[in-house]
């Protein structure tokens, strides 16, 4: 069997199609050298084809190869890692084209397409992007059956017609087994470090830092609540807290000497004891959710104050915030249960209550001073909050997105000289105001309320927020400066209030959609289909798994999810062979027996049994009973013969209608 | 041992048969090469898609898996309801090839790309469309004299994705003949005529009378139409001659004592063909068996089977 067997002409198309259209999502990411060498690859091959051409020698094709190589670690740097293999994986695609002759080498070919339809999925996980995937394995399929027929007469579009009705076919299958197939942990870590920065909190704060990210629409998470969700006003989404100040910018830190054992605990070891405090005060109300996060390339999330989870792949933070083991490259989600009364189980002493106290040497000398007075004014720290809080409500302070820069020591500048500030103005400076009036305080950093979408929230980047916490009657209470401000900020959320202030120059991002009512439910069910997408299919993990099956079989064990896996595949082929292989679609009958068929019995329903069967009898027979019908009988008769007997070959699919047309005709004229 | 046993099952199940209609009781079915490694690239996106995390590379994981069993079913349905009937027969010397032809009938659905082989032997790609027939001829090598049966038929498919291959081993009752190889022989083993063993190579029509003309009948030798008569617009006919004055020449197999007796049969055959070549008329006797005087193709054809038969049971 020592034939080469060629790939046929008629399936040379399929092929380049799927080459192109799976390496397209690569090229538009990856560095331009790839579209480069696809072009150059594409433009040989049809030079070869037109024989202006030799297919290249092994040394040209070495070459090529090597070059792909020495560009792949000049663009990445490595040639190992996700983005540098991709990149690799498609060059090695295109140049495997380039040697395209034989059925073995499309076979390759075809293997590396799957390949790179997985790279695809890797950076490209939307809805759309799975569809267009399920196209490239359609095009995969449709040059698969092409290169098994050989017949030099096999219709090109047919190859695409048999791919697309098995996948249909797979489709079913390939369902069944998503939701069975158990999910297991990673079996070693694999991290995407798609450094692409992406806005959001960071993990310091400085004036003009939040007010940036107002001006992003883009979703930082979706929240679904079980039962009830809090009023806006309560929707304070803790990310971060940062306790120590330098004079301008608030950073996250922990008291000298404590590691990560002391601020973090993520489900292994012994519990510590402000752990088990707080487990110990876990009780009263809960608001119980899911968090579907948006990539963020942070380890912090967001939750309402006092989040208890199952600390899997996450922890509690001694400050009651979650962390994530690892940065959020993909989608995560994980379920939260927040139990505000939790707090009073926390604990503020000695090196971490110094903390909390602390501020720069110097600076800042007025709001020091002005402190220092409500000291002596208020004994009780409570009363000193109130007043503070009054301050900001009855000095002309402003709620602007634009504050004006502030140089030098800028709590003062802001609190005596401008007053015009967004929410990081307000929590900076308040939150120093308490330290130096003898409370221990922090800003937390996170988003702030969020919009109703169907059964969940979405929370933007221009919900982003800061605040403060102030140790009050042994635990932390939240205060917001903002609120006292811009109450309305709180309660409508930042779009309603900057459109009430007038100054809506939001035009970009979510702001020009609001304008457009149409455009504004578009994007809101786009974001419903994606929410849905994120939830049941990127989201649906080990844990989501496990509770869906628990519905679906009662409980979960090894021999029940492996015999609902059975027995669902095992029906499902079933049916599918009952479709494929059923006689009733192989119906012999030509496409103009069936015509005929047709007619006769439309003219058996109206009462006129024809017992020969002859265009001529159909003719004199509808004549005879309907004169009114003879003309458009007539016309139908010479079409039906001229088709029958005077073509040589089968008639085409505009000839076959306009047949139908004539039998409509001459079934209409029959009620006349 | 396993190989009879397998055999003795293949005979069972599948008969041998003028015609023979595939269906789940003949066609087998295994993943063919590529599919294994189809298989083994959606098991690394499996490992891929869990330490990813990501669904969607399982998904496509899945949807191969889906496919595959899909390919199952059409591959399967690829060959099923396809019905092969033993057509003609084309004979052979021992040492060369014949041929047998193989009808392929398709009645419900079209068979594509189908490859046929004895079994060792090149393959053969046909596809038939619906309601059509398609006659396929497939040389088989002839190595001994006699009736020989062909080894089944594999009729293989890997269409339509090529991930798996459906075949079955059909056994179709049909006979190919091989003829002896001609041999040289020294002396013609002929007796009749003028009682001269050896005709003249020369022996001419001249030599025989000629005695009129007949209607052409299939089968006639060309050498003896009277092609000038026909050009002139006569009709196409044949010359008759007289049978030599000498007599009729039997082709004897007693007459080659003491030799083989295929090595007889080879010598009778080379002197069949090359009467046949003289165009000279001849008869040949062997051992319950006997072929009267004739001449032209089918005399030769004739005489070829007689020998090639010789000391059958039937």
């Amino acid at each position: 069997m020592a034939r080469i067997y060629q790939v046929p002409s008629h399936a040379r198309g399929w092929l380049t199609l799927a080459i192109i259209a799976t390496s397209l999502p690569q090229l538009s990411d990856g560095p331009w050298w790839q579209s480069g060498l696809l072009l150059l690859v594409l433009g040989w091959r049809a030079l070869v084809d037109r024989q202006r051409l030799a297919l290249p020698g092994r040394l040209v094709r070495l070459v090529l190869l090597l070059a792909t190589v020495a560009a792949t670690w000049q663009s990445y740097g490595r040639l190992h890692g996700p983005e540098a293999g991709s990149a690799l994986i498609t060059a090695l695609f295109a140049l495997k084209y380039l040697e395209l002759v034989s059925k073995r080498d499309a076979y390759v070919l075809i293997v590396l397409g799957y390949f790179v339809c997985a790279t695809i999925l890797l950076f490209h996980q939307g809805p759309l992007a799975a569809l267009y995937v399920i196209g490239c394995l359609a095009l995969l399929t449709a040059s698969l059956a092409g290169i098994n027929y050989s017949d030099t007469h096999a219709r090109r579009r047919q190859h695409l017609g048999v791919a697309a009705v098995m996948l249909l076919q797979a489709l079913p299958l390939a369902a069944i087994l998503f939701v069975l197939v158990p999910r297991v942990a990673p079996l070693w870590n694999m991290q995407l470090d798609s450094g692409q920065a992406r806005t959001g909190m960071s993990d310091s704060m400085s004036p003009g830092q939040v007010s940036r990210l107002t001006e992003s629409a883009e979703l930082a998470f979706r929240v679904q609540f079980e039962g009830q969700a809090p009023p806006p006003r309560q929707r304070y989404w803790r990310g971060l807290t940062y306790s120590y100040f330098d004079g301008t910018t608030w950073r996250q830190a922990r008291p000298p000497g404590w590691s990560d054992r002391d601020t973090v605990y993520g489900g292994r070891g012994p519990q510590p004891d402000w752990y088990r405090d707080l487990r110990a005060a876990d009780s009263g109300p809960a608001w119980r959710y899911r968090v579907i996060m948006a990539p963020s390339q942070q380890r912090w999330l967001y939750a309402l104050a006092v989040p208890f989870t199952d600390l899997d792949g996450l922890a509690l933070a001694r400050d009651l915030r979650l962390v994530a083991d690892a940065p959020v490259t993909g989608p995560l989600s994980y379920r939260v249960r927040s139990v505000p009364a939790a707090g009073a189980g926390a604990t503020l002493d000695g090196a971490e209550r110094e903390l909390m106290l602390s501020l720069p040497e110097q600076g800042n000398a007025r709001a020091r001073r002005l402190a220092g007075e409500w000291r002596r004014r208020y004994r009780q720290d409570d009363a000193l909050v109130r007043a503070a809080l009054d301050y900001f409500r009855q000095q002309p302070f402003f709620y602007t997105l634009e504050p004006p820069p502030v140089t030098g020591d800028t709590v003062d500048r802001f609190l005596f000289d401008t007053r015009r500030g967004f929410c990081e103005h307000y929590a900076s400076s308040f939150t120093f105001l308490m330290r130096a009036a003898g409370i221990p305080a922090r800003v937390v950093a996170g988003y702030q309320g969020g919009e109703a979408n169907g059964d969940y929230l979405q929370v933007r980047q221009y919900d982003a927020h800061a605040w403060s916490e102030v140790w009050l009657d042994g635990r932390w209470q939240r205060v917001d400066p903002t609120a006292a401000v811009a109450p309305e900020r709180i309660e409508l959320g930042l779009r309603q209030t900057l459109r009430n202030l007038g100054a809506d120059q939001d035009g970009e991002g979510g702001g020009a959609f609001n304008r457009v009512p149409l455009l504004f439910q578009l994007q809101q069910w786009a974001d419903y289909v994606d929410f849905n997408w994120q939830k049941w299919v990127l989201g649906y993990r080990q844990d989501q798994q496990r509770a869906f099956l628990e519905r679906l079989l009662g409980a979960v064990t090894a021999t029940r999810i492996a015999l609902a896996l059975l027995v669902a595949v095992l029906v499902t082929t079933a049916l599918l062979a009952l479709l494929v292989l059923s006689r009733r679609r192989d119906d012999p009958t030509r496409p103009l027996e069936r015509e005929f068929r047709r007619l006769r019995q439309a003219l058996r329903r109206r009462g006129l049994e024809l017992p020969e069967a002859s265009s001529a009898a159909v003719q004199s027979a509808v004549s005879g009973r309907w004169p009114g019908a003879a003309t458009a009988a007539g016309h139908w008769r010479r079409y039906f013969e001229y088709l029958a007997y005077r073509l040589d070959q089968e008639p085409s699919g505009g000839q076959l209608r306009q047949l139908a047309r004539r039998r409509r005709a001459l079934l209409r004229a029959l009620g006349r | 041992m396993v190989r009879n046993a397998w055999q003795r099952w293949l005979d069972r199940r599948l008969p041998r048969a003028r015609q023979v209609r595939l269906d789940q009781r003949g066609i087998f079915i295994l993943p063919s090469g590529y599919g294994y490694l189809y298989l083994l690239v959606a098991v690394l996106l499996f490992f891929g898609g869990i330490n990813y995390e990501n669904n969607l590379i399982l998904g496509l994981c899945f949807l191969m898996i889906g496919l595959f069993v899909v390919a199952i079913l059409h591959t399967y349905r690829n060959l099923s309801g396809l019905t092969l009937r033993a057509g003609g027969a084309r004979s052979g010397f021992v040492g060369g090839q014949g041929s047998l032809e193989v009808v392929l009938i398709a009645r419900r659905r079209g068979h594509r790309a189908l490859w046929l082989r004895w079994l060792e032997q090149t393959a053969q790609e046909v596809s038939v469309e619906r309601n059509e027939e398609t006659g396929l001829w497939l040389n088989l090598p002839l190595t001994r004299r006699g009736a020989r049966r062909p080894p089944r038929l594999r009729v293989e498919s890997r269409y339509p994705l090529g991930l798996l291959r459906a075949w079955s081993l059909v056994a179709l009752d049909q006979v190919c003949l091989a003829w002896p190889r001609p041999q040289q022989g020294a002396e013609c083993p002929a007796r009749g005529g003028d009682r001269e063993r050896r005709p003249a190579p020369a022996a001419q029509n001249g030599s025989e009378e000629f005695r009129g003309l007949r209607g052409y009948v299939p089968g006639d030798a060309l050498t003896q139409v009277d092609w000038k008569g026909y050009a002139r617009g006569r009709g196409l006919n044949v010359k008759l001659f007289d049978e030599p004055a000498s007599g009729r020449l039997w082709l004897r197999y007693d007459l080659l004592e003491g030799v083989p007796v295929e090595q007889r049969l080879s010598i009778l055959c080379d002197w069949v063909l090359q009467l046949s070549r003289e165009n000279r008329p001849f008869a040949l006797w062997l051992p319950g068996a006997e072929l009267p005087p004739g001449q032209g193709d089918e005399q030769r054809r004739r005489a070829l089977d007689l020998l090639a038969r010789h000391g059958e049971a039937d």
